[in-house]
């Protein structure tokens, strides 16, 4: 993976809201390479940044947020400094395209699914009528849905959320784009059907060379898809590494408490492990760590300063001052060892 | 626990619900279902969305009409038709935990008015300080202050909400709580606040949980008892490591084995069974609901059942 | 690259900095705190809409001057027949001068406070059948859209009644009872209910199957107070947007029936009455301000009020409060 090329890198993002008379920041100074044909996932929970963060990306901030400082480089351009939608029509859908989460709504409820389909293939690709139709029958059959041209003249409300959702990647991938962006995009889904999606996101990806982002709140989804992990908390990325790195060795104490969280580990009869508080309001300053507060093993400096990044391994690292060689050493609660356990590790693994 | 002291607190016999007025249109939901739920326990409901899981706890709590069969609550029928005594005492004794935390709170209401409301109908106190009274206790109950009794919904964050929720329905001083997917709708982190707070209400109030969710890896850890429901049919029922250790049906097994596990290693090799309703012929050969061991009960015809005994003795 | 930058931090630390700090859990619960209030919100978004702003103090100064005008001093009545003391005639059509702002009538009543007399009586009609719209509205659409026993009888109900033309009514009550200013009200009482218990019945239904009003269904609330409670807070902002909209079209119909002679008589002024007078001198462009001028007021209303109603509409909706 170090030989691959970056072609996304993003560097201290700052993005700012005005949310009724006062600013929030949401993303606070985050920083991101993204490596040719690798799957990242982005983990967090709601009011982390994770879907702010990858709308930058593509231009799709609401009217009332703008990106205050930093850079976005893709192919030689600074992303941050687009301003018209002339130049976001460039990339978007073409280069880097989007799967939301919820397939209801990114469907038009008034056109058949194979017109939706061929606007992507014509626009994109170029081709005229009946070529882009047969292009178009061609996707669908590929995303996995079965007589295609039957399907073609129907409607979305005809098809259930998962087939809506291999229809919306379908229209996604239609673009030949260099990086896919999936935002939640099995968490409406029931869990059966949310296997097959990932399967046929992962078959893709091997089949058209993607270089994709999920962004989802599920370690299970994570788990299976993800080559690199990047855990979000309050604006920030504060853990990155491979996924095996992050899964099996974490070291920010946010990591910790996510993981010590799932329900796969609680014992029947005792208290799951729950993270005390709620976020951070993101309208104040935040001084040192914003993880700290909830903390209850944060050191004094995590009060004061903002961590830097503290390299684990050549993939890992994570903004944590436990990992400053002043700091006293701090074992990952019961519940990770518990965890390791789980997974057949010992201590050295 | 010797089962047959255990008090039943619900039974369902053969329950159907059928949607839709005209002839043609009529929608079966629930399917000639059957179960109990012991006092004290927490029962889980599994199934997809469309399965029907919502509309039996709905069933019970009388919001939806009933097609066939009996629901019947300490022995007396609360199905169909009922007077208004017993409408009055089931309104107190079974409540209703709700999925969305943003859409079951009356935004317009302060939450002393949303908790309070439901002592309102019954007038279970005396006067103003005895009721005030026990508004603040339901709210220490779950974990929030009193000093958030004047405020309005929207002040707080879902979890927050979701104990607002909470609240409303421990005010009644209820037997039997349906909780319909009360996490589903939470992020991870705040769902393990959501389900020791259950944990300990139950132990605290002797409460009974119907548990319905969708996520089999929440249920392992709160449920005692656990069903799985397949467009309107209960496939499977047994207590919850019984079914997690030895399960039967294949459509059980499926969503067993599509559970997302956060463990790369495990998950990148998983192998998904996938469910084939197409692989049961009940064409001759009906399937019936069996016990085929103590406290284990599945759906199946003749032929299947005797394959699940066969797995089951290995 | 982190080396480096740990000694450029490490210069202003110091050793005990790495000691594990208290952990306080209030701390831990000090979320956003939002004082937010829908009210203030909408009141916000609606002021920055700079014409509604306009057209509500427009509105505002335009009533209180209705209001106040009989007090002013110099005020002349609006009946009184206006004589020529050197000719002994009647000061017929007199053009606005100092004396006579806006001019007499072609009988020499002062056209000033005529018209505002005829804005007082048109707007107090507007009021009464918004009010009862509101009343009557409210209440018939709220049980036909939550009770769904009665949905099917009232959508019957319904469907005949809003098929007899409004206007065949309104001529038909003000032949019978003779004109007056509550026949006229009574008259637009009668029809004007429908589309605001329909309007209201699709936005009830609309809500009522969602999940906080289930709720209230399972705590034993009754009927009357979820409607009350639950219901109607939420079209508050829609039914004034509909009142907003009753008062222009009240008078626009109280117009429209004096313009085919079932009006209110002469005596008690009313912009309908004046605009139907004037329109009788229009050819002549001397005498075209007795048209003009209730023109203008008339128009100074119905576009407020459109304006104002459309724009607290789009306030009133939470996804516009950022």
């Amino acid at each position: 993976m170090e030989d691959s090329k970056v072609i996304l890198s993003v560097k201290d993002l700052v993005v700012k809201f005005k949310l009724r008379g006062r600013i929030l920041t949401a993303i606070r100074e985050a920083s991101l390479d993204l490596y040719e044909g690798e799957s990242l996932a982005i983990v967090g929970e709601s009011g982390s940044g994770k879907s702010v963060f990858t709308k930058t990306f593509m231009g799709l901030l609401d009217a009332n947020g703008w990106v205050d400082s930093g850079s976005i480089m893709f192919e030689g351009q600074d992303l941050a400094k687009y301003k018209t939608e002339n130049d976001w029509i460039k990339i978007r859908g073409k280069k880097i395209a989007m799967v939301f989460q919820d397939p209801m709504t990114s469907l038009n409820p008034l056109k058949t699914i194979g017109k939706q389909v061929q606007e992507a293939v014509e626009l994109h690709q170029g081709l005229k009528k009946e070529e882009a139709k047969k292009a178009v029958i061609e996707i669908l059959r590929d995303v996995g849905i079965s007589e295609p041209e039957r399907r073609y003249k129907q409607y979305p409300h005809e098809f259930s959320g998962g087939m809506r959702q291999r229809v919306v990647i379908a229209i996604a991938v239609a673009c030949k784009p260099r990086i896919l962006i999936c935002d939640e995009p099995t968490t409406a889904l029931d869990v059966t059907i949310q296997a097959q999606i990932l399967n046929l996101l992962k078959r893709l990806k091997e089949k058209y060379n993607l270089t994709t982002i999920y962004i989802t709140h599920d370690l299970g989804v994570v788990a299976n898809v993800a080559d690199r992990i990047a855990v979000m908390y309050a604006g920030d990325i504060i853990e990155i590494g491979k996924c095996e790195e992050v899964f099996y060795n974490p070291q920010h104490p946010y990591t910790w408490a996510l993981l010590s969280s799932l329900p796969q580990l609680g014992i029947k009869g005792k208290p799951l492990h729950s993270i005390k508080g709620t976020p951070p309001n993101l309208f104040y300053d935040i001084k040192g760590d914003a993880f700290a507060p909830r903390n209850p093993k944060a050191l004094k400096i995590d009060f004061v300063e903002k961590p830097p990044y503290f390299t684990v391994s050549p993939t890992h690292k994570a903004k944590t001052w436990l990992l400053d060689p002043r700091a006293p050493k701090v074992e990952p609660p019961e519940s990770i060892a518990i965890l390791r356990k789980q997974w057949g590790l010992n201590k050295d693994e | 626990m010797n089962d047959k002291e255990r008090e039943i607190l619900l039974e369902v016999k053969n329950l159907s619900v059928e949607f839709g007025k005209s002839k043609k249109n009529r929608f079966r939901a629930v399917d000639n279902v059957s179960f109990f739920i012991y006092k004290g326990e927490t029962f889980g409901l599994v199934g997809e969305s469309g399965s029907g899981k919502t509309t039996i706890g709905r069933a019970i709590i009388r919001l939806n009409e009933t097609t066939e069969g009996e629901i019947i609550f300490k022995g007396k029928k609360i199905n169909g038709k009922i007077d208004k005594e017993l409408d009055k005492e089931l309104t107190r004794k079974i409540q209703m935990i709700f999925q969305d935390p943003m859409a079951s709170l009356n935004e317009r209401a302060k939450v002393d008015y949303i908790v309070s409301e439901g002592l309102y109908n019954i007038k279970n106190y005396k006067n103003e300080e005895e009721r005030k009274a026990k508004v603040e206790k339901a709210l220490l109950d779950v974990g929030l202050l009193p000093e958030f009794l004047s405020r309005f919904p929207h002040e707080f964050s879902g979890g927050q909400r979701q104990r607002i929720g909470i609240a409303r329905t421990l005010v009644m001083e209820p037997e039997l709580i349906i909780a319909d997917e009360p996490i589903s709708a939470l992020d991870v982190s705040i769902r393990a606040q959501v389900l020791n707070l259950l944990s300990e209400l139950q132990k605290e109030k002797g409460l009974t949980y119907l548990f319905i969710a969708h996520d089999l890896s929440v249920v392992r850890f709160i449920t005692d008892r656990l069903a799985v429901i397949h467009k309107g049919k209960i496939v499977e029922l047994a207590e919850t490591e019984k079914l997690f250790n030895n399960p039967l049906h294949p459509y059980t097994r499926s969503l067993l084995s599509a559970i997302p596990l956060p463990d790369p290693r495990r998950e990148k090799n998983k192998i998904l069974e996938v469910y084939d309703p197409s692989c049961h012929d009940y064409t001759t050969d009906k399937p019936k609901w069996v016990e085929i061991e103590p406290e284990h009960f599945v759906l199946g015809n003749d032929r299947e059942l005797e394959e699940y005994r066969k797995m089951l003795e290995n | 690259m982190s080396n480096k930058k740990i000694n450029k931090v490490a210069d202003g630390i110091t050793e005990n900095l790495f000691e594990f700090a208290e952990f306080d859990e209030s701390e831990a619960q000090r979320a956003g705190y939002s004082n937010y209030s829908y009210w203030r919100s909408t009141w916000q978004v609606f002021i920055k809409n700079r014409v509604a702003f306009f057209c509500l103090i427009l509105m505002i100064v335009l009533v209180t001057f209705t209001i106040i005008q009989p007090y002013l001093p110099n005020q002349k009545l609006p009946t009184k027949i206006y004589i020529d003391e050197k000719t002994n005639m009647q000061l017929r059509n007199h053009p606005p001068d100092a004396e006579f702002w806006f001019g007499t009538n072609s009988i020499g009543q002062d056209l000033w406070s005529r018209i505002w007399s005829g804005t007082r009586t048109s707007l107090l009609i507007g009021l009464a059948v918004a009010i009862w719209e509101a009343v009557v509205g409210i209440a018939v659409g709220a049980l036909w859209g939550y009770v769904r026993a009665l949905d099917r009888p009232i959508t019957e109900i319904y469907n005949v009644l809003d098929n007899i033309p409004v206007t065949i009514v309104l001529i038909l009550m003000t032949y019978i009872l003779r004109p007056s200013m509550t026949t006229m009200i009574i008259a637009m009482c009668i029809t004007g209910w429908l589309a605001m218990a329909r309007f209201v019945r699709n936005l009830i239904v609309i809500i009522r199957d969602r999940e906080y009003n289930l709720a209230s269904k399972c705590l034993g609330t009754p009927t009357s107070r979820i409607i009350t409670k639950n219901l109607l807070p939420y079209l508050v902002s829609v039914i004034m947007l509909r009142m907003a909209l009753a008062i222009p079209a009240a008078i626009g119909y109280e117009v429209f029936l004096t313009y085919i002679g079932l009006g209110l008589p002469v005596s008690i002024p009313s912009l309908g009455n004046l605009i139907n007078e004037g329109r009788a001198l229009m050819m002549v462009p001397s005498l075209r301000y007795q048209l003009i001028f209730p023109a203008i007021v008339l128009s100074m209303i119905t576009i407020s009020f459109y304006v104002m109603g459309n724009a607290f509409a789009d306030a009133a909706d939470p996804r516009n409060h950022v």
